[in-house]
């Protein structure tokens, strides 16, 4: 069952002096329930954008997004967002950054300790609920953002590059992460990357996008049983197919210096 | 109540936070006031000993034995018959001054300021008021105040508040646009409501940044307080170096002087104490 629809979403923003960039240019995808989708592009290409629209942060030029068909106006913590980077408040506990949510919506304190102890419990990080983000490694924090958004109960995770900033060990130990949290808490993902083999590795489904404008270009159903290895052949069907693709769309915006002449 | 309880309680995880031992901070604390107060020693004794050699007058400038002595035989009070103050007396009345105005300050710059940033033409209108006033020192303040509120402390307060009040309203201006756009998104995917962003993500996130200007800013406001006590308030540490002035009396300047170096220091370790404790998630610069 479809979960979200983001239908021929056009995104220009109005710069000063008239100067206009079109962001997205009819772009549509979409999330089943339970489903893992992938959103793979260059930097630059407007996938930011589109997950920030889904989120209901900034509102579309045209088309729409449907969330069980209703139209989102506004954000909502039934889709909650984990950036890259500095989403942390820097002056509140673990505990109080995973109960920052629930506390603005004035869930009481019985319920609100219950469900916070509970999450940082699955998330591996009760011994740490007294710790300040600044006392975390970056594995950690974004473990605790994870755990912020996964208290709120959200039937859609978005998350925008979310392990871009880590270094190679932690970022493969944070993809297991993630997937168990999916697997156990039942979330539907929608997860922004750059990174060919990190979208083979999560996703179900893989939309790959062009950058000037934000375009989708196609959209790849990762056929290959879980858990998935880097190193086995069919991973690497995979990802040779999707680099070739990816080749493709950045040298078709690439002007060589001898065209220049 | 259970509000004030959740902010007790999270002030005790910031204290009790694993930064150091209990042992290394007592000496940590004993040996950066062996700092402080070495440098201080050593001025003593050149000085001490330049008085006895005869290299200074001490009639014109006494050393400090000379002048704590004059203030314990004086029984810690200075002046004679109604004119008289105790030195504890003079010590509050500065203080309170400037830690009443500067509290003011504060609270209404972060207040207006936080307001302006929420309402663009309001903020159009009030900032070129605010540059303008600004620039205007603290001191130059002081023949408006004794004009508009009388010789007292409300002059006083008056003085240290519109030296910290138009400065910090700026900086709250400032720091309020260059908060993390990402601070706020999350916080909106989180559920909060726009009033709520305000005051548990912008206001945390200003107050290290206004905090350190109203340190810096605390200099001139003191600065200014003891010359309106000098110029016309007749009590506080700025009167006593004015009656050692009229008295000829040099042990009484000094004193003065003194007092008002250590008490300055003293409310800048405090300020800095508060942002320490307080405002830890930013190191103070």
């Amino acid at each position: 069952m479809t979960l979200l629809k983001a239908v021929q979403i056009t995104k220009v923003w109005e710069g000063a002096r008239g100067l206009s960039v079109k962001a997205l240019d009819n772009v549509s995808v979409e999330a089943d329930n339970g489903a893992f989708v992938a959103i793979l592009g260059p930097s630059g290409c407007g996938k930011s954008t589109l997950l920030e629209i889904i989120a209901g942060l900034e509102a579309p030029t045209t088309g729409d997004v449907r969330m069980d068909g209703r139209t989102v106006t506004e954000a909502s913590p039934e889709r909650c967002m984990v950036f890259q980077d500095l989403c942390l408040f820097p002056w509140l506990s673990v505990f109080d950054n995973v109960a920052f949510g629930l506390r603005r919506r004035g869930i009481a304190r019985a319920e609100l300790k219950e469900r916070v102890d509970e999450v940082l419990d699955r998330v591996g990080l009760s011994r740490f609920a007294g710790h300040f983000p600044h006392q975390l490694s970056g594995g950690m924090k974004q473990r605790v953002a994870i755990a912020r958004a996964l208290v709120q109960k959200p039937r859609l995770l978005l998350m925008d590059e979310p392990f871009a900033a880590l270094d190679f060990q932690t970022r493969v130990l944070m993809q297991h992460f993630l997937l168990e949290v999916w697997e156990s808490f039942g979330t539907t993902i929608m997860f922004v990357t750059h990174h060919i083999d990190e979208a083979i590795l999560l996703a179900d489904t893989v939309y790959v996008m062009s950058a000037g404008p934000g375009r989708i270009v196609d959209c790849v159903d990762i056929e290959l049983p879980r858990p998935r290895s880097y190193t086995t052949d069919a991973f690497n069907q995979y990802r040779v197919a999707l680099t070739e693709q990816m080749e493709r769309e950045v040298m078709r915006t690439y002007q060589p210096l001898a065209a220049a002449e | 109540m259970s509000r004030r309880l959740d902010a007790l309680a999270s002030m005790r995880t910031v204290l009790a936070a694993p930064r150091d031992g209990v042992a290394s901070t007592a000496s940590r604390m004993l040996r950066s006031i062996v700092r402080v107060l070495f440098p201080w020693l050593v001025v003593v004794l050149v000085w001490e000993a330049a008085a006895r050699a005869g290299y200074v007058n001490v009639t014109l400038f006494p050393p400090p034995s000379h002048f704590i002595r004059y203030v314990i035989e004086n029984d810690f009070r200075f002046g004679i018959g109604p004119q008289g103050v105790t030195m504890w007396a003079s010590i509050l009345s500065s203080l309170l001054r400037v830690l009443v105005g500067l509290a003011l300050g504060f609270v209404a710059a972060l207040a207006t300021g936080l307001l302006l940033s929420t309402w663009p033409a309001g903020r159009n209108f009030i900032m070129p008021l605010l540059q303008g006033l600004a620039p205007i020192a603290p001191i130059a303040w002081i023949p408006l105040g004794i004009v508009l509120f009388g010789v007292g402390n409300k002059t006083a307060i008056f003085i240290v508040f519109v030296g910290v009040f138009f400065v910090l309203t700026i900086a709250t201006t400032v720091a309020v646009s260059s908060v993390d756009q990402k601070l706020i998104k999350s916080a909106r995917t989180l559920g909060a409501s726009g009033p709520q962003i305000w005051t548990t993500v912008v206001l945390p996130a200003v107050l290290p940044q206004v905090f350190t200007l109203l340190r810096i800013n605390f200099f001139g406001a003191w600065m200014a307080v003891l010359a309106a006590e000098m110029v016309g308030l007749k009590n506080g540490l700025g009167a006593i170096i004015i009656m050692g002035r009229e008295m000829f009396d040099t042990d009484l300047i000094l004193v003065g002087m003194c007092l008002i170096g250590a008490c300055g220091y003293a409310v800048d370790s405090l300020l800095l104490a508060i942002q320490r404790s307080v405002l830890w998630w930013k190191e103070p610069t």
